[in-house]
């Protein structure tokens, strides 16, 4: 059973939902809440089975389907995409968990359910096309849940984000085909499987236009600054599982996807486009934490503060090193836990006010003590303070880009911090000061069901914050391979230099024999 | 060169003829039946055409047969040329016949139906489309065209409404103007070559170095112009959204899939060694109607208020696409435009017969088409499976994997790609994103709004009509498997013929 471990994530939730037509609806949170946690179970087996100390890919499948296109049904994962997908199940599970009553919850539970299909398939898939199936498969749940729970102006987000996300990956499309065919003329044979796609190094203009190509598709699903305006209108619109879901878990394909294609497909490129999206990233944390700072609604500033925090994803990984890669998957799991609980607890007070503006609390501290300070403990996680979950992938990421640049790297920390300010600022509108609105007054604190899914949220965010090990090593070893391959392959001097050599030890920084020596040496001469 | 005619019967071969005589017997037969006892129920027509089609297309593969033993056969005085190209697209005419001619067992009666000349017409329609496809004189395929379009013009003006009389004439008049079109075209290759064999055409065409090189142009325009019309490419198109609105959804369904595929095949022979002659001004109309008419096509389509319009003209876009292949005009490419085809049909008749099961014997009040988005909304409250089944045609011909059309989509851009055709791939691509929209549109209106009127949607089913429905989903969802064994047999017919 453990060879098809992958396979039976993938399809199990999928099968489930199938089944799912046939059960009551009013059996049908149980049911899918039992699903939910048979496939969380299978993760965690899956993790508990992975051998941490081996960097490569793992519980492989392969069955060709189409060998006249080179299309094979090839899955495998390591430590980057281990994490993400325990994740994704585990929202998953405490997503229908925490479900509030709602109409037809019978069909969101059964698109939930086909969801968590395409999003486990993304990251267990290493052939280019089948990743792209389920890339492509996933716009549709997001859309139909979008757009039959969402608020008012829901069809408009729902068609903004299938339309942005589905032209990007297009775009992305073509690119794949690109690769397809460069690796026929290489070896006579069409192939679309990532690891055949590693073998091959491409000339630097063809990487440069292969690497465009795939941006498109990637950048616009992180998404990344300008082709983030799609999500301000989904998360809005979007209900709470919705927008959990999709910050938690879908956002993640686009910053998994630079590191399984961009980098090791496209070394030189990466390099060369190093620090542009560097400074698209900065951009990102800065004006989204500036545009979050202005909203009203404190659904919007958790949504911007997202974006913010993907920016810092996307520059961790493009520090081209170890460090940097590896904070930033870390980031991923730690920005997961934690927006994830963010938008949930936005949930908890949407539930009970049916608002979502700020100007309508204050207060809340005194009449919801626990929700409060849950929200404060993840608030403080999201701007990154030592000791939770983000600080790890934080820390990790920028010093990873310290390497190669100082100076964009002092931008970003400042950023970051100044980041705080919004989220404190929120915080004090909403929970502190006396309760201005009457409504507000008699309000219920978190009940049993919402604490269910926060109160796993919240150990998770101090445990890996405590203690990131377990987690990083795998994740690290992975990266270190991934470095290893982008060095070996990379062409220009520029790229060997950016891109280090894992396999040599790091040389020590000793400046002042340095010194020495180079005195030494004049004083040698002098000698003469 | 004239000498007296001495053919012995077996230099005949009319085994190249056996599968257009069944479908003529058909007709002949069904007329014949009628003749003898009239007032007969449809469900035997229905019954007698379908086996007539399933020995047509028994014929088709037993010449499949002959033609990976022998390869390419000529029969009939050279004027029938059975290749692989013949063989493929004679199978996707008559199986997308045996698909289509099910949906006139209807449980509400429509009136063209109780005719059985409307059966024998069909039958000759069939073969007309075979001839078209299996010869390589320009009078045979002028011949099979005008069959097959008489007989069509026919079929749509027997649907009874006023519509239908319309759409009849405007298509019979842009035919009558397409087929005037063809013969001016034929006539200056014939005066420049002295043939009207392709073949021979070109062979002489490449002997003197094209150097009645104006002669050509002017041929080809009225050849491209006359395709274009039954190709319905923009600016040729205008007749098709009316047309297809004016006939049955069924009808129209067939109309998008059987004489395009037809026309295809010609433009394909015709424009194989012209686009390979080295003229750039051949290639640049080519690649301006290509895009043009993708382009131009999906935005009408955006603005649709009508589902059966809106198809119509995602239609005209999907042929569009397809005509890249001709354009790229590798192996690879003709491979891509006969997959594209088969799994288009399956997913767009699919789609069509959704519309078909829906359709209420009259217009409702105060409403001047059949099948408003506002039909369908909230359909996923009303019939949830019905709607599904819908939004699945709809994700499938708007590309999206794994579904059908998506395995025509990459393989078609992924010839453009291998060709160097790396703008026209990202044209496609964009393309392929417009489209999304409209076809979200409907989606949108099925599973998102609330429903306006809680009627039944499958009024028009039957037992034949869901099996069909069932058969286009099943292919539609699984198709992921059935793309490797297809993707062999047409590229190994494709290579084989040459092209």
């Amino acid at each position: 059973m453990l060879e098809h471990i992958l396979s039976i994530l993938i399809f199990f939730p999928a099968l489930a939902g199938a089944l799912g037509f046939i059960v009551n609806k009013n059996s049908m949170r149980a049911y899918g809440v039992t699903v939910g946690a048979i496939e969380f179970a299978l993760s965690l087996w899956l993790w508990f089975s992975y051998d941490s100390g081996v960097s490569g890919m793992q519980f492989m499948e392969s069955v060709s389907i189409i060998p006249a296109f080179g299309i094979t049904y090839l899955l495998g994962i390591d430590g980057i995409s281990l994490f993400i997908i325990i994740m994704a199940s585990f929202f998953t599970m405490i997503g229908i968990a925490s479900l509030s009553p709602t109409k037809n919850e019978k069909n969101l539970i059964i698109t939930l359910l086909f969801l968590q299909m395409t999003m486990i398939g993304v990251f267990a898939a290493l052939d280019a096309i089948i990743f792209y199936v389920f890339w492509e498969l996933s716009l549709v749940p997001m859309l139909y849940i979008i757009g039959a729970w969402g608020g008012p102006k829901r069809i408009y987000a729902s068609v903004k984000f299938f339309l942005y996300t589905f032209t990007g990956s297009l775009v992305m499309l073509v690119g794949m085909l690109f690769m397809a065919y460069f690796y026929h003329q290489a070896t006579g044979q069409w192939s679309f499987s990532i690891l055949e796609w590693y073998r091959l190094i491409l000339p630097e203009t063809y990487q440069l236009w292969l690497f465009v190509a795939f941006f498109f598709g990637f950048a616009i699903k992180v998404p990344m600054f300008p082709f983030h305006t799609w999500l301000p209108y989904a998360h809005g619109q979007a209900p709470t599982i919705g927008s959990v879901i999709l910050a938690a878990v879908l956002l993640k394909m686009g910053t998994y996807a630079f590191i399984r294609f961009s980098l090791p497909l496209f070394p030189d490129a990466s390099v060369f486009f190093m620090i542009p999206i560097a400074v698209i990233s900065i951009i990102m944390i800065i004006y989204t934490a500036m545009v979050a700072y202005a909203q009203e609604d404190i659904k919007q500033v958790v949504a911007y503060s997202s974006v913010s925090h993907m920016g810092v994803i996307v520059l961790g990984t493009f520090a081209l090193n170890v460090e940097g890669i590896t904070g930033s998957v870390f980031l991923m799991i730690a920005h997961g836990i934690v927006s994830g609980a963010l938008f949930l607890l936005v949930g908890v007070i949407y539930d009970r006010r049916h608002t979502k503006l700020m100007s309508e609390f204050g207060g809340l501290a005194k009449v919801m003590p626990n929700y409060a300070i849950i929200f404060g403990m993840m608030m403080m996680a999201s701007v990154g303070m030592p000791l939770t979950i983000n600080f790890v992938g934080e820390f990790l990421s920028l010093l990873g880009f310290y390497q190669q640049s100082h100076m964009l790297t002092l931008l970003a920390g400042t950023a970051i911090i100044v980041g705080a300010i919004y989220m404190l600022a929120a915080y004090k509108k909403a929970f502190f000061g006396e309760i201005t609105n009457e409504a507000n007054r008699n309000l219920p604190d978190v009940n049993k069901r919402e604490l269910g899914a926060l109160i796993p949220l919240v150990i998770i965010m101090v445990w890996l914050g405590v203690y990131p090990k377990p987690v990083l090593e795998p994740i690290n070893n992975s990266v270190e391979s991934i470095v290893q391959l982008m060095h070996d392959k990379a062409i220009t001097p520029a790229a060997k230099a950016a891109i280090p050599d894992v396999s040599k030890p790091k040389p020590v920084i000793q400046r002042a024999p340095a010194h020495a020596a180079a005195k030494h040496t004049s004083a040698h001469e002098g000698g003469h | 060169m004239l000498s007296p005619v001495n053919v012995s019967l077996e230099s005949l071969n009319l085994v190249t003829l056996a599968p257009m005589l069944i479908a003529v017997v058909g007709a002949l037969s069904i007329l014949v039946i009628d003749f003898f006892k009239s007032n007969l129920d449809k469900t035997l027509y229905v019954m007698v055409s379908l086996l007539f089609l399933l020995l047509d297309l028994g014929a088709v593969i037993d010449s499949a047969g002959f033609f990976m033993e022998n390869g390419t056969m000529l029969g009939f005085f050279d004027v029938m040329l059975i290749d692989g190209l013949a063989i493929l697209s004679q199978i996707i005419i008559v199986g997308a016949s045996m698909l289509f001619i099910p949906l006139a067992l209807t449980s509400k009666r429509f009136h063209e139906f109780s005719y059985p000349e409307f059966f024998a017409l069909f039958l000759f329609m069939i073969a007309g489309f075979q001839f078209m496809v299996a010869s390589d004189s320009l009078i045979l395929i002028f011949i099979g065209l005008e069959t097959a379009s008489l007989a069509l013009y026919t079929l749509i003006a027997l649907h009874n409404r006023s519509k239908s009389f319309e759409a009849a004439v405007k298509y019979f008049t842009m035919g009558a103007l397409a087929a005037g079109f063809y013969a001016m075209g034929s006539m200056i290759f014939y005066a420049i070559t002295g043939s009207v064999e392709i073949n021979q055409i070109a062979a002489v065409l490449q002997a003197d170095n094209y150097s009645n090189i104006g002669y050509v142009l002017i041929a080809v325009v009225f050849m491209l112009a006359s395709f274009g019309f039954k190709l319905s490419l923009v600016p040729f198109h205008t007749w098709t959204p009316d047309v297809y609105e004016g006939s049955s959804a069924a009808l129209a369904g067939y109309m998008s899939i059987v004489p395009k595929i037809a026309g295809f095949i010609v433009v394909m022979r015709l424009f194989e060694f012209l686009i390979h002659s080295g003229v750039i001004w051949l290639e640049v109309v080519l690649y301006a109607s290509v895009v043009i008419t993708m382009t131009a096509a999906n935005i009408w389509a955006l603005v649709q208020s009508d589902v059966k319009r809106m198809l119509a003209y995602s239609s005209i876009s999907h042929a569009g696409f397809v005509m890249a292949a001709i354009l790229i005009g590798t192996t690879q490419s003709n491979s891509a435009l006969f997959l594209y085809w088969i799994v288009f049909a399956f997913t767009n008749l699919g789609a069509f017969t959704m519309l078909w099961v829906s359709r209420a014997k009259n217009l409702p009040a105060g409403q001047s088409s059949d099948h408003s988005f506002e039909k369908f909304s909230g359909m996923i409250h009303t019939a949830p499976m019905t709607a599904t089944v819908m939004g699945l045609f709809m994700l499938s011909l708007a590309g999206l994997p794994p579904f059908g059309v998506f395995w025509g989509k990459i393989y078609m851009i992924g010839s453009a790609v291998s060709a160097g055709y790396t703008v026209l791939a990202l044209i496609m691509a964009l393309n392929s994103a417009i489209a999304g929209y409209y076809y979200i549109k409907l989606i949108v209106y099925m599973f998102m709004k609330d429903p306006v009127n809680p009627g039944d949607y499958m009024i028009n089913a039957s037992n034949s009509l869901k099996t069909i429905i069932g058969v286009a989903v099943i292919f539609t969802i699984f198709s992921i498997v059935a793309i490797n064994p297809l993707l062999e047999v047409i590229t190994a017919f494709v290579y084989n013929s040459g092209y």
